[in-house]
């Protein structure tokens, strides 16, 4: 067990710098150089080449890669226009957002673990309850109704569905906030209320491919013979469901929302967009849109992370259940 | 004095030849004829009684104390340290917690006076000459912090705006100093904190000296511009300085979370007798940020709870607009008004060279088609000259009358047959796309054969200014400083400014004759200017046909039912909040 | 890209155990193809009756584009501007619609949006069909390859395949499609439509073929320690024929449900391609650019939302549908 982990995270790491480097390779196709933006009216080339060198950006490629790769571990010192010396973890300083991006990082990450958390919370618990019933109840017009909810909210459009959710609820009949950020800490009802609107349309959307997902293994489970076999031995029928089916089919379902929600935290850039909120997929879109490499380097490291920490865990809980993948 | 004497009599004149020259109010026109505003005549005058520059400002009617006025924005405020601010939010915000030199007192209805601020008087042109100018601080400015102001707080402003690392404002005052646009190398601001830049003195404390190596008589404009905001010596944090500037004006900034929301508060040693221009009626002013236009302008329209204290910066975006034109209630809170951003197609001038078929491309174009597809008389409103109108001593004319839907006719007769093969470059984003379809589909009328190319938006404008670029047409905006043709015309149409790279003469004409009228006005008073630059105008799109005017933006702003005294300024086109107060 | 994976795994666990259906028991009846008995169970399913005839019907309006337009007398990129207010809006109830405009007009530049729509839908589909196939068909390689050869290869091909996911789709996406055609074409040349979709179908194609690879591999590998394999090995059979006979016979099932699943998964990722403005550019019709443009004017022209919106709903619920449907019928256990 203990050479698969450490397998595992070498190859981790192993992603998480290639991700690095395609990441940067991506600046030399970006359609904006932050630098000619700074001045939107009387631009003067040759002061221009001066901010250009300041900020190190007329240095060879590969060593603007590698000052930032040892920037994160160990700190750098950057010049005075960025701040001057920067603390590990360094993720460089973004001359658009005129600060450190571990600011920028420190204060949009929480916004894009509020929405996808209590979001994720609420679509698993109703995708999988709906996928419960609806299996339990084969064929009846609840398994029918639940399906077909399932599969509308699998049709929807995200933005479509927030766009029309903030029409209704908020400037038509002025129920929910404006959506905002709160943090958490500071007013929880109204960390909430500034959310909720966002929670409710990735509900909407995602419990559906649960609700598929958990009716077909519970179905698969329920026609398994230790099923048949503990009902033939009279075992009341919640019990069937609850303690030996339930178990047995969320295995599956949680390892995959565990992949997904890895994947959500990477970046809700649509739903950050539609409910106007400072995420992290915002801010990755805002930094590609102005050529801001530092924070675009930087939100994709942290993306990825989740991701490949999500898949590390994935991958961890399968061997544990499985002896037969820790063999391989 | 001579210089006060002029002044005070060519303000005389310049009233009265401007009300008189600009009396044809420029009317907005569509199709169907009817007109959505008047565009008000705009006077301006650099303040010739001392009394103007005098606190304090007149009280606004029925302005109450109190409250907090919301201002919701998309994107943040790009800088708030005074030489960093440009853009048009960072303009508007900064005379909330900054004064200038100069400033310009705005009525809201097309009346403008620039006058002194922190100086005494808009500015004396000692000799005569425009090379050496003095301003006399007033008494009594104190910071936030009530350290006092004095001429060495403005000059440790300006000289810190030499510092490279300072980027994205303005660089009049650097560039007039030094003789070069390359001021950073000519005076190292790092190496010399305790001493001015070359041209810059501070004979005593209330008294500030500009001296020139060229004459600048654009000087009091320029000195408008937050470049000339005092900053205290031991509070300069360089770069850092921009999350929390020192106040000088009546509120001082409180809380910055960038991205988020910026407060600013009352500051309690702003001395409202010293300013003839800011009030301090409310006792808050929180930018937000992130919603988008539409969510901007529907929460404003809802008017719930602390949204009926709130402005939408952006503007209300074309897809709403009839929605607020439909109800009476919601246009009385609705701020409309023409600003000087004014929109052209530029043309290539290195690589359409027949004038015929520039002249063509003016009779063929349809304005009004062209509004329409930007969301009607709301947000756009045609116009056929250079300079916007509002522009001091701004005259109208149609070099090529076409109509409002153009002359199709015309254009072909022009061309005589021939059908001109144009590539426009267009932004890839959505407003880019739909300008650049509405134009292919009208020029295609006329017999040209349009190629639209995409390019990535935020590089569109680098793209177009470089010498060698590779398109014949693209659309250009241009929003002058302030609003004289001094700020328009030889920036856009002067052929020695031509370089490599960003160039504000996208055209590329470069004509002698034209050149030598912009040298002779430049050489005369102010005063006499004015009324001169209009002629150069209509001689431009006579004799170049560089570009062809399609129309000037125009601010549809929505606010809640409590905020009052908001209003577009004339400088700059976006909502001002100088007067601004909540309604209790 | 949640919801291209989303219903990859979730074939990917609900299929695993489940494998062929050659030999189902010994009964006098003459016995029925795999392929027979799924196409019989869809015939009798009445919701995929109803879905597949949809879809198909969708098939041919978006072939038939051209020749609609024929019969429709109003081209994609016509303007009836005169037809508009001074607000750029549709003048007439339902934003424009009359016997001449089916579906109304474009606020702004007043062209036809029945003939844009049908215009989108075929780019719409056409990316979709694309991507998917592409996808599919990479995955497979990729999958088989790294499910059976195993060791060093399953380890460089499972590493590249975690690199694919955990990159940022959109990110990478926003960066690179806008200038991609800017090192094909010249800087006067116009970028056909044909390019702009290649480059979306590109670009779904090097990220989307990692999630059918993790799933094929995982069915693969459960596959090849089946006694069939070993012995097929046993007697002499070389890779290939292992890999095309053996193998790939018992994956078209959750192959053939995970490219119908992923089909609706691309036409809503091009439509959120079109949002963020990294779609097909104008002026070729795109139903997610139009929906985009149209959610602005929600409150002062709902018809011009509606009808874009309705038909991506559509399309994308009757794939939806049936995939389902399909899947239902390829699974012999499903039905009891």
């Amino acid at each position: 067990m203990g050479r698969f982990l450490l397998k595992r995270s070498f190859s981790a790491l192993l992603t998480l710098l290639a991700v690095s480097v395609l990441t940067f390779l991506m600046f030399f196709v970006l359609p904006r150089d932050p630098v000619t933006g700074m001045c939107p009216k009387n631009c003067n080339p040759e002061r221009l080449e001066r901010v250009r060198q300041e900020l190190g950006l007329s240095d060879p490629k590969v060593e603007q890669y590698l000052g930032y790769i040892k920037g994160i571990f160990v700190g750098r010192d950057l010049s005075s226009a960025q701040g001057g010396y920067c603390d590990a973890p360094c993720l460089g300083y973004s001359y658009v957002n005129n600060e450190p991006v571990s600011a920028t990082i420190t204060r949009v990450l929480p916004v894009t673990i509020s929405i996808v958390v209590p979001a994720a919370i609420l679509w698993l618990s109703l995708g999988i309850g709906l996928g419960m019933v609806s299996a339990v109840h084969r064929g009846t017009w609840l398994d029918r109704a639940a399906i077909g909810f399932a599969l509308t909210g699998a049709s929807l459009q995200l933005y479509f569905v927030g766009g029309v959710l903030l029409l209704a609820f908020t400037y038509h009949w002025g129920i929910a906030p404006v959506p905002h950020y709160t943090p958490f800490l500071d007013n929880p009802v109204d960390w909430a209320g500034g959310l909720v609107l966002a929670w409710v349309a990735l509900a909407l959307l995602f419990s559906a491919i649960y609700a598929r997902l958990s009716r077909a293994q519970m179905l698969e489970t329920l026609s398994e013979d230790f099923i048949r076999t503990a009902r033939a031995k009279g075992v009341p029928r919640s019990q069937v469901y609850g303690r030996h089916a339930l178990r047995a089919a969320i295995t599956p379902l949680v390892t995959i929302a565990g992949l997904d929600i890895g994947a959500a935290l990477g970046g809700t850039v649509i739903t950050e967009i539609t409910f106007g909120l400072q995420g992290l997929g915002r801010t990755a879109v805002d930094a590609v849109r102005s050529g801001d490499l530092p924070t675009i380097m930087a939100t994709v490291l942290v993306a990825a992370f989740f991701i490949v920490t999500a898949n590390l865990v994935v991958d961890l809980l399968y061997a544990a259940i499985d002896p037969r993948v820790r063999l391989k | 004095m001579r210089p006060r004497t002029t002044l005070a009599a060519v303000g005389a004149l310049l009233l009265i030849t401007s009300s008189s020259g600009c009396s044809q109010d420029s009317q907005s026109s569509s199709a169907t004829g009817t007109n959505v505003m008047t565009i008000p005549t705009q006077t301006g005058v650099i303040a010739a009684n001392p009394g103007d520059s005098q606190g304090p400002a007149a009280e606004v009617p029925d302005a109450t104390n109190g409250g907090t006025i919301t201002i919701i924005r998309e994107s943040k405020i790009s800088h708030l340290d005074p030489p960093r601010v440009y853009s048009f939010a960072a303009l508007m915000n900064a005379p909330l917690y900054s004064r200038f030199l100069t400033t310009w007192k705005d009525d809201g209805k097309g009346d403008l006076t620039l006058v002194g601020d922190l100086a005494t008087t808009p500015g004396t042109n000692v000799n005569g000459d425009c090379r050496v100018w003095e301003y006399t601080i007033k008494d009594g400015l104190e910071f936030e912090d009530g350290q006092p102001i004095t001429s060495k707080e403005i000059a440790y402003g300006i000289a810190r705006s030499f510092d490279p690392d300072l980027t994205s404002g303005p660089t009049y005052l650097q560039e007039w100093l030094s003789g070069t646009p390359q001021y950073d190398t000519a005076w190292d601001f790092k190496a010399n904190k305790t001493s001015l830049p070359p041209g810059l003195t501070t004979p005593d404390a209330k008294t500030l000296r500009f001296q020139f190596a060229d004459p600048h008589c654009d000087l009091p404009f320029a000195a408008s511009l937050p470049t000339s905001a005092p900053v205290p010596a031991d509070k300069d944090t360089g770069v850092d300085y921009d999350t929390k500037p020192v106040s000088s004006g009546p509120y001082k900034i409180t809380e910055n979370t960038p991205g988020v929301q910026l407060v600013l508060e009352r500051n309690a040693n702003w001395d409202p007798a010293t300013d003839p221009v800011r009030h301090q009626y409310p006792d808050k002013f929180v930018w937000t940020f992130g919603p988008d236009p539409d969510a901007a302008a529907s929460r404003v329209i809802a008017d719930n709870g602390p949204d009926q204290s709130a402005v939408a910066w952006n503007g209300v975006p074309a897809s709403l607009v009839a929605k607020v034109a439909a109800d009476p209630a919601l246009q009385e809170r609705t701020l409309l008004s023409p600003t000087p951003s004014a929109n052209r197609l530029t043309i290539n001038t290195q690589r359409v060279t027949d004038l015929s078929v520039r002249q063509a491309l003016n009779y063929a174009i349809d304005r009004d088609g062209l509004v329409k597809a930007l969301g009607g008389e709301t947000v756009a409103s045609p116009t056929t000259t250079l300079m916007p109108p509002g522009t001091l001593g701004y005259r109208q004319y149609d070099a090529y009358p076409a109509g409002p839907n153009g002359n199709i006719d015309k254009a072909k007769q022009l061309l005589a047959g021939r059908t001109p093969e144009l590539v426009l470059g267009a932004a890839d984003d959505s407003s880019g796309q739909e300008v650049a379809t509405q134009l292919k589909a009208n020029l295609e009328k006329a017999g040209f054969t349009i190629t639209v190319k995409s390019i990535p938006a935020d590089s569109k404008l680098d793209e177009t200014k470089k010498k060698d670029n590779p398109w014949d047409l693209y659309v250009d905006s241009w929003a002058a400083d302030w609003p004289s043709g001094a700020a328009i015309l030889p920036v856009l149409f002067d052929g020695r400014t031509i370089r490599a790279d960003g160039n504000s003469n996208s055209s590329f004409v470069n004509s002698d004759a034209v050149n030598a009228e912009f040298d002779r006005i430049l050489a005369l008073d102010p005063d006499q200017q004015t009324s001169e630059w209009a002629a150069v105008d209509e001689q431009i799109m006579t004799e170049l046909a560089p570009a062809v005017p399609l129309y000037v933006d125009v601010a549809d702003n929505i606010h809640g039912s409590k905020a009052g005294g908001l209003f577009i300024s004339g400088i700059f086109g976006s909502p001002a909040f100088v007067n601004a107060y909540v309604k209790q | 890209m949640n919801a291209t994976r989303g219903p990859e795994r979730q074939l990917e666990e609900a299929t695993l155990s489940s494998g062929p259906s050659e030999n189902r028991g010994g009964t006098t009846v003459a016995g029925r193809s795999p392929a027979q008995l799924t196409w019989l169970r869809l015939r009798r399913d009445r919701t995929a009756v109803i879905s597949g005839v949809t879809l198909v019907v969708l098939l041919v309006i978006a072939l038939a584009a051209p020749l609609i337009e024929w019969m429709y007398g109003i081209g994609p990129q016509d303007q009836f501007q005169h037809a508009l207010d001074r607000y750029g809006m549709p003048v007439g109830p339902g934003g424009g619609v009359s016997g001449e405009h089916w579906f109304g007009l474009e606020p702004g530049l007043g062209r036809d949006i029945f003939i844009r729509m049908t215009a989108g839908m075929r780019t719409s589909l056409l990316i979709a069909f694309a991507a998917a196939t592409i996808t599919s068909a990479l995955g497979v390689v990729a999958g088989t390859l790294a499910g059976y050869v195993g060791g060093w290869v399953d380890s460089s091909i499972g590493w590249f395949i975690d690199v694919a996911l955990a990159l940022p789709f959109l990110i990478f996406a926003l960066a690179v499609v806008p200038t991609v055609s800017l090192r094909f074409y010249g800087p006067r040349e116009a970028v056909p439509a044909g390019f702009q979709v290649a480059v979306i179908i590109g670009i779904f194609a090097v990220f989307g073929w990692a999630g059918t690879a993790r799933l094929v591999r995982g069915q693969v590998v459960s596959l090849r320690e089946r006694e069939f394999v070993d012995a097929a090995r046993v007697s002499g059979a070389g890779l290939g024929h292992i890999l095309f006979r053996e193998l790939l016979p018992n994956l078209w099932a959750p192959i053939l449900v995970s490219f119908s699943l992923a089909l609706p998964a691309y036409i809503t990722a091009e439509a959120a391609l079109s949002f963020l403005g990294i779609g097909v550019l104008e002026p070729v019709p795109d139903l997610g650019r139009m929906i985009e443009r149209s959610l602005g004017y929600l409150q002062t022209d709902p018809a011009y939302v509606f009808f874009p919106g309705i038909t991506i709903f559509v399309v994308v619920f009757a794939f939806n549908l049936f995939g389902d449907a399909l899947r239902d019928a390829l699974d012999p256990r499903s039905t009891r």
